[in-house]
């Protein structure tokens, strides 16, 4: 069953605004707004802090992984308008990269999947969305979508490497024709689809449903089937669940997960991509899941911060 | 001419009004007072008679009150009562409510007519909302502005109809409202709670606020980083207005404090002292408006209401209008003169004037006259009361009032000097008499600075007497300045002149990259940042954090959070306390911004808008004895890390225990069932079992096509396969997905009888057996997901780009898709062709989605890599059938040696001939090739390695070196 296996008092001076594990889930990451990013070791259930990193003079809002093939990476952003990819050499962690091409608070960070090497997409509040590709030997190629929200973009994250529409469409022998894309998420209201064609970023669908700052986007990760799922949530306490199963990518559609009293910040797709949790300014978090018949079900809740996640529903699969 | 000033005051008194708003029509003849129980409709004209009344019943007091300032709509005027506003109209003699706008959900903190259309109305409330009415249509706002912040002022623009100004805290926004949805512009105007707002009477962009902060301030919506300038008193400043003649300002202090009654007249040239101040309320000033000039009258009337319940009108002449001309010290002396023409000039009006006042003028002559409640003059008459009234709070001066002997005597030190300045007043100061000034010891200052100081002294007394208005404060101000502005020329940085005692540094000057100032207007844009949040980590984590139990929101939970982070500026002062913050909770505001990493005491943190909750008494035992109130504050919660691994339909159980044997796929289906059985899945376990009986040998479909119909083709064959495979897609079982394909795949052994693990390709690159792949454009490449670097050597294999081969034999023991598809094009044998359809239909696992079916494998894949499980890894992905990965190193392409276009096979589709000829031989080459990669010369790669056995140049005789230059 459902089991807390690690409590981590991270004793940051001042409030976290995110924590996450690394690939293996060897390793957890935190950042608080008194302006440091801290990682630790909770293997085994245990919590050895590994560094602090310090060098954001802000508050640090989010942080990412890397995929561990690239070695140990993690980028944070801040506040202070700054980005840092942050590496471990030989058991120390260091500065990689320091981006300050923002001219606001940078909201969020996304690596984007491994096939397509170490590439980071970073939404600001200065309306931007810049990616920032590795391009080997200390170098990195910045990429600027100006204005992609206007007032500001509060998220983003990359859609899974698959061929849209790979069960049909593949050519010949040629080489899988992974197109990168990504979906944010700003104050205009709007959750973006943005495509990368010959090497320039375009906005490929702008999806309309929340009536207030969309605060948070998830693509969910792609377990082989034809379908695109993204979850969005909201200033307005909607989450939105939003599907495509044409292969071009052009149609979506939309469905309300449910609304909440508060702002709901955060959604997360599990690795299966058929649990989605949710967190807002309740203090809660839910966890929702698919049923068979596509209906969202709220299996798990859990409150006041104290409390193991109770499962609802019988979890266990014995669908026949 | 001392008379003059009282007889111009005019004051009537309503004891029992209680009004707490007045407003003055736009005609200029009535003013409307509000009180709790009634509207008092006073007529301006003559104050004196008995307002008439209008009666409310409400329980709360009208917050605020203001007449249509157009001409058509006279008559109507709208109060604010709580969340309400009613339109009141007036018509002879008697007013009524017409209607009521309801929408806000607070209380209403201010509304304004719009200059221009007669029936807009903007209204601004503490719910966060501004709306802007059409009257005509009172069901709903016409325009909703959302703001973070509660608006504590809203005020049109008086030169573009589109424009308005709204105060929320310590920020201005500057709203366009054909663009409702966002703010055209944030003025962080001051570090506490602005009152009063006011745009300029001609400029568009410019505006006054009136803050806590005991400052007005001017700006230029367009440059909201700075402002124009700044009006330093020493208390907070209720409203500042601007007025209607040019250059002025009256401003009046906060009601709350009670300390000073007076308006007072600034020139916004010269903001070091006011030129005027309307003394005579025996309480604080609530309101002040400007009574719309009478035609052809010079005069302006200031209409006032005070806490002490007494109107008054004042009388603003010519003479003091000009005053918010006349600007600088300098220029004084030239304006004497003028001055003086200007007094004369201003007796030979006045009767003038008075007629154009026609009856009220009466009224104003002789006030004593009609009431009986007149007070005395509105200016100190007295050098006691001047004393007494006098602003000297001034840095590094010292004046000591002497009232008896009619002195006082000034002492100031600036840098290494000291001034010693005694002052006598004459018995007739300030009628026209100017006191004298004397330096005495232990002045130090050079005796040139002494003569100018007192030239300039006199001056400005003069210049004040003149009038009769008192002068020792503007005279001090004068010493100062020239003291400070003669040490900025010895003594390299002055300090700020007219810096009056008092902590509120203009924070905004210098605009540093990184500030520090945290939930400022520039923060509006950024999101309002998590303080909980949950996320699914790994495989099968779920980690979350949330705010610790002990802190809790400062709002009530029935408000939302707010979304901008802008929304901590409400916390940023220690003045304004927000909402429910409880004062206890001050103190603990002071401890978060003790934290060691803060050097900025006010900084604000988000943990500013969460307070934390003291624990009970009880708990405090618990504790043994310890003060927990005393205790740092966690501010961070704990991050919790949970296995949710149960929820997913995968497991890492099984895994570990699945196997994967081609060999026995009986064995292999037996027992990866009872491996789902031990994990509780029983549909996996019978989904193995049936897959058992799927593999079994009396189901394995015959070579010959005319047999029978292979098991594939039976209902309970590919299609039963499908719809399990549907089934757990719907649920995202990727693993049991993964592994039926695997086994499906291991099942139908490809027609060439190849065992899968048969094919083992080679690392090397460049000389291979002839071996002929369906996949031409790649080279060399391996098959991987990319994140496993320990199976990328394993799985290898060199494809040559030289051609296609009509021989169909394919590696890969199992074709992919476009063999399917593409493949019946060569067949000259139609048996040949039903065979392959023969081979298609013996397999369960339609061939039409091997690629999606592939995809479950690496999907798959990836998950054993989390779990550290790379052998079972590599298990899957052996049965993976896709392509390899894309080639990402040099690729091969033919060009016609003829006409030099890239050509596809082994002739040119534009001049017909062979595109590629073996040296040797000349024949056309396709298979396996080998050819120099500087001449570009070669041929059959067994022709090549005879050569150049024996050889090192090229075959074609061209001369090159082959051997030599590359790497044959």
């Amino acid at each position: 069953m459902v089991s807390v296996i690690n409590t981590v008092d991270t004793s940051h001076e001042d409030m976290i605004h995110d924590a996450q594990m690394d690939y293996y889930g060897t390793r957890l990451a935190t950042c608080s707004s008194d302006r440091t990013v801290k990682i630790f070791d909770v293997r085994n259930g245990g919590q050895i802090l590994v560094a602090d990193l310090r060098g954001h003079e802000g508050p640090v809002w989010q942080v990412a992984w890397a995929h561990p093939m690239f070695g140990n990476i993690l980028a944070s952003c801040s506040y202070d308008r700054k980005v840092i990819v942050w590496k471990e050499e030989n058991g120390a962690w260091d500065k990689m990269y320091e981006y300050t091409g923002h001219e606001s608070s940078v909201n969020s960070v996304c690596w984007g999947p491994y096939d397509f090497g170490l590439i980071l997409a970073c939404g600001s509040s200065d309306g931007a969305i810049s990616l920032l590709t590795f391009t080997g030997d200390q170098q990195w190629d910045v990429k600027k979508i100006s204005n992609a929200h206007t007032i500001g973009c509060n998220a983003v994250s990359w859609a899974p490497a698959v061929v849209p529409g790979s069960l049909i469409d593949q050519p010949s022998g040629q080489k899988p024709n992974y197109v990168k894309r990504f979906v944010s998420g700003g104050c205009d209201n709007l959750v973006k689809l943005w495509k990368e064609e010959d090497g320039q970023w375009k906005e490929d669908q702008k999806l309309e449903a929340h009536s207030d700052w969309v605060r948070d986007v998830g693509w969910a990760p792609s377990i082989g089937l034809p379908t695109s799922t993204i979850a969005s949530c909201s200033q307005d306490g909607r989450v939105f669940i939003w599907t495509c199963d044409d292969p071009a990518g052009n149609t979506w559609t939309t469905k309300l997960l449910h609304k909440f009293n508060d702002v709901v910040w955060h959604v997360s797709w599990s690795i299966t991509g058929n649990i989605l949790a949710v967190s807002g300014g309740d203090n809660k978090v839910t966890l929702w899941k698919e049923s068979m018949d596509g209906q969202w079900a709220c299996i798990s809740d859990v409150s006041k911060g104290q409390g193991a996640v109770s499962t609802i529903t019988d979890t266990q699969q014995n669908e026949q | 001419m001392a008379a003059r000033w009282s007889s111009e005051n005019v004051v009537v008194e309503f004891r029992d009004a209680q009004a707490t708003a007045m407003s003055v029509d736009c005609l200029g003849s009535h003013a409307v007072l509000s009180g709790r129980r009634f509207l008092y409709m006073v007529n301006l004209d003559a104050p004196s008679e008995a307002p008439r009344k209008i009666g409310r019943q409400s329980k709360w007091d009208v917050g605020t009150v203001q007449w249509n300032p157009h001409r058509s709509e006279s008559h109507v005027f709208a109060a604010s009562s709580n969340q309400r506003v009613d339109l009141y109209s007036w018509r002879e003699g008697c007013g009524e409510v017409h209607t009521s706008l309801q929408g806000h959900t607070r209380v209403i903190s201010d509304l304004d007519w719009s200059w221009f259309e007669p029936e807009f109305l903007v209204t601004s409330s503490v719910d966060t909302y501004i709306y802007i009415w059409d009257t005509r249509d009172t069901r709903k706002p016409t325009v909703a502005l959302s703001a973070v912040a509660g608006a504590s002022q809203v005020k049109w623009n008086r030169r573009n109809q589109h424009l308005l100004a709204s105060s929320h805290d310590g920020d201005v926004r500057i709203w366009d409202k054909r663009k409702p949805n966002t703010a055209a512009e944030y003025v962080a105007a001051h570090l506490s709670k602005i009152h009063g707002l006011d745009w300029h009477p001609d400029n568009e962009f410019i505006l006054a606020t009136s803050s806590q902060d005991n400052s007005v301030r001017f700006w230029d919506f367009r440059q909201p980083r700075k402002y124009l300038n700044i009006l330093s008193c020493q208390v907070p400043v209720w409203k500042a207005r601007y007025t209607p003649f040019s250059n002025g300002l009256v401003t009046v202090m906060v009601p709350q404090l009670r300390r000073e009654n007076s308006l007072l007249l600034w020139s916004t040239l010269d903001l070091n002292s006011p030129v005027h101040a309307f003394v005579g309320h025996d309480d604080v000033v609530l309101e002040f408006r400007w009574r719309p000039q009478k035609e052809g009258s010079k005069d302006y009337q200031l209409v006032t209401w005070s806490r002490d319940q007494t109107l008054r009108i004042w009388r603003v002449d010519p003479q003091l209008q000009r005053l918010c001309v006349s600007d600088v010290v300098e220029d004084l002396m030239d304006e004497m003169s003028l001055n003086v023409e200007s007094d004369k000039s201003f007796t030979s009006q006045e009767p003038e004037s008075q007629h154009g006042l026609g009856p009220a003028a009466g009224n104003l002559q002789d006030p004593g006259v009609a009431l009986g409640s007149v007070v005395g003059s509105g200016l100190p008459q007295t050098l006691q009361q001047e004393f007494s009234l006098v602003n000297l709070q001034i840095r590094n001066v010292n004046v000591e009032m002497d009232a008896v002997n009619c002195s006082c005597v000034v002492s100031a030190h600036f840098g290494s000097h000291q001034v010693r300045l005694v002052v006598k007043f004459p018995a007739q100061y300030p009628n026209n008499a100017a006191p004298t000034f004397q330096f005495v010891a232990p002045t130090t200052i050079p005796s040139a600075m002494k003569i100018k100081i007192q030239k300039i002294l006199t001056d400005t007394s003069l210049q004040k007497v003149k009038r009769n208005q008192n002068c020792l404060e503007p005279c001090v101000r004068q010493l100062v300045s020239c003291l400070e502005s003669d040490m900025t020329q010895d003594d390299g940085p002055p300090p700020n002149p007219f810096v009056i005692s008092n902590p509120v540094t203009p924070p905004l000057q210098a605009f540093p990259r990184v500030t520090n100032t945290y939930g400022s207007y520039q923060d509006a844009n950024i999101p309002f940042p998590r303080t909980s949040g949950a996320r699914f980590c790994g495989t099968g984590c779920l980690v979350y954090f949330t705010r610790p139990i002990t802190m809790h929101r400062s709002v009530p939970p029935t408000e939302p959070t707010p979304r901008s982070l802008s929304a901590l500026s409400a916390y940023h002062s220690g003045v304004l306390t927000p909402m429910k913050m409880r004062s206890e909770s001050q103190s603990t505001l002071r401890l978060y911004s003790g934290s060691p990493t803060r050097s900025d005491k006010d900084t604000v943190s988000i943990s500013s808008f969460y307070y934390k909750e003291r624990k009970s008494r009880r708990f405090k035992t618990k504790r043994e004895g310890t003060d927990y109130g005393n205790r740092p504050i966690k501010l961070a919660g704990k991050v919790i890390i949970q296995e949710i691994s149960c929820l997913l339909p995968v497991h890492k159980a099984l895994g570990e225990s699945y196997i994967l044997n081609v060999n026995d796929i009986l064995e292999t289906c037996q027992k990866n069932a009872s491996a789902a059985l031990t994990v509780g899945r029983r549909d996996v376990a019978k989904v193995w079992a049936l897959a058992s009986a799927a593999t079994g040998q009396d189901l394995s479909p015959d070579s010959d096509p005319d047999t029978e119909t292979p098991w594939a083709r039976h209902p309970f064959g590919r299609h039963l396969l499908e719809t399990l495979l549907d089934h757990y897609s719907h649920m995202s079982d990727v693993q049991t997905l993964a592994m039926l394909c695997s086994v499906f795949r291991a099942q139908a052994p490809p027609p060439d009888g190849n065992p899968l693990y048969a094919h083992h390709p080679s690392r090397s690159s460049s000389m291979l057996p002839p071996q002929h792949s369906r996949y031409p454009s790649y080279t060399s490449s391996s098959v991987t997901s990319g994140s496993c670097s320990s199976t990328s050597d394993s799985i290898t294999t060199t494809t040559w780009n030289a051609g296609r081969d009509s021989e169909h034999v394919n590696p890969w023991g199992e074709s992919s898709p476009d063999d399917y598809r593409y493949g019946n094009q060569g067949y000259a044998d139609p048996r040949e062709r039903e065979r392959e359809q023969h081979d298609m239909n013996k397999r369960l696992l339609d061939p039409a989605n091997t690629l999606q079916f592939d995809d479950f494998k690496k999907c798959y894949g990836e998950i054993l890599y989390r779990w550290g499980l790379r052998e079972k890894r590599a298990d899957v992905l052996k049965f993976a059938s896709c392509p390899p990965e894309p080639h990402k190193g040099i690729e091969f392409g033919v060009y016609c040696c003829h006409c030099r276009i890239q050509a596809r096979g082994t002739q040119c589709a534009v001049c017909k001939r062979l595109t590629f000829q073996c040296a040797v031989c000349h024949v056309a080459v396709r298979g396996s090739s080998n050819f120099c990669l500087s001449c570009g010369h070669g041929g059959h790669t067994g022709h090549m390695m005879d050569w150049f056995r024996r050889q090192d140049e090229c075959p074609a005789g061209c001369g090159c070196h082959c051997l030599l230059q590359s790497t044959f």
